[in-house]
């Protein structure tokens, strides 16, 4: 069996690869493409069409779930631009894994009145992240958008710790 | 999944957590991360003038296995020399925690701690025997 592999999101969806999408454009697009394979508008076909038609469901499905979360889709994006570029950017400046330990610390150790302060230096990282990314994205710098999104795992990885805590 | 009686051992009980003084030259600091699970790893050693290895310490944020494969670091690191710290393998990490094939990332992380915080001393000593010579 020839193994054919799955279509990049942007493909099933027939967008434009870039990282700008209108997320109403894309949900209405997402509804209507589910629409165009639903099981009850294909009951009298052969059992093969069913398959394809069922393997297409799947693939709008995996790619709406890229395509309407900002990191994946830049994730995505940055494969498609630079394919292995995120396995070989990803050794990180030591001072920012230093501090990236740090970070972790304040979230272990935090509670009380240091919480919504430390939430408030996270929610800022990561815009910062997201916004940094995008922007190398945009300029065609995969390299280092590649870091950027390696960084970015740190800040929402305490995020989920802190919420984790209250 | 289930983790080995040596891994929860060292996750329990972590041997040699802290830090080290890393502007102390005679200490080498290891920072290294695995981020696609955000995991870092801060490795450090204190060496004496013979060339061995009298401290180690280390903090890690990550899972158990990434915890212990870096306890178990530090243990093997007290008490040898520079030069056979330097030939530790992750396999050998892999092999006495029973790590499962998606763990060994952790091992080789903890591999390229060691090999950090040895790089790092190393060039502490280059720069002072620099120094001392420009003095000279």
């Amino acid at each position: 069996m020839i193994h054919v592999p799955a279509p990049d999101p942007f493909t099933v969806f027939g967008l434009q690869r870039s990282m700008d999408v209108d997320e109403r454009a894309l949900e209405q697009r997402y509804l209507k493409l589910s629409r165009e394979c639903h099981p009850d508008l294909h009951r009298q076909q052969e059992t093969g069409d069913c398959i394809a038609v069922l393997q297409r469901a799947a693939e709008i499905n995996d790619a709406w779930k890229v395509l309407r979360d900002p990191w994946q889709r830049a994730k995505s994006l940055l494969e498609l631009a630079s394919p292995g570029v995120l396995d070989r950017e990803k050794k990180l400046d030591p001072a920012f894994l230093a501090d990236a330990l740090e970070l972790a610390e304040e979230v272990a150790f935090a509670n009380g009145a240091t919480i919504n302060p430390l939430r408030e230096r996270l929610e800022r990282a990561i815009a910062d992240d997201l916004e940094a990314l995008h922007g190398a994205i945009r300029s065609g710098e995969h390299a280092l958008a590649a870091r950027r999104l390696h960084a970015s795992h740190y800040h929402r990885k305490a995020m989920r710790d802190l919420d984790a805590k209250s | 999944m289930a983790y080995s009686d040596k891994v929860l051992d060292h996750y329990q009980n972590p041997r040699n957590v802290g830090s080290l003084d890393k502007s102390d030259p005679n200490v080498g600091t290891g920072v290294v991360g695995a981020p696609e699970c955000g995991d870092v790893m801060k490795l450090q050693i204190r060496v004496d003038d013979s060339g061995k290895i009298v401290d180690a310490k280390f903090k890690t944020y990550g899972c158990g296995s990434a915890i212990a494969s870096s306890s178990l670091a530090t243990e093997w690191l007290k008490g040898t020399s520079v030069d056979a710290a330097a030939q530790i393998k992750n396999t050998q990490i892999v092999e006495e925690l029973s790590l499962p094939p998606v763990k060994i990332h952790c091992s080789v992380l903890a591999e390229d701690a060691i090999k950090a915080a040895i790089d790092d001393w190393k060039a502490k000593q280059q720069a002072r025997t620099t120094s001392q010579e420009v003095k000279a």
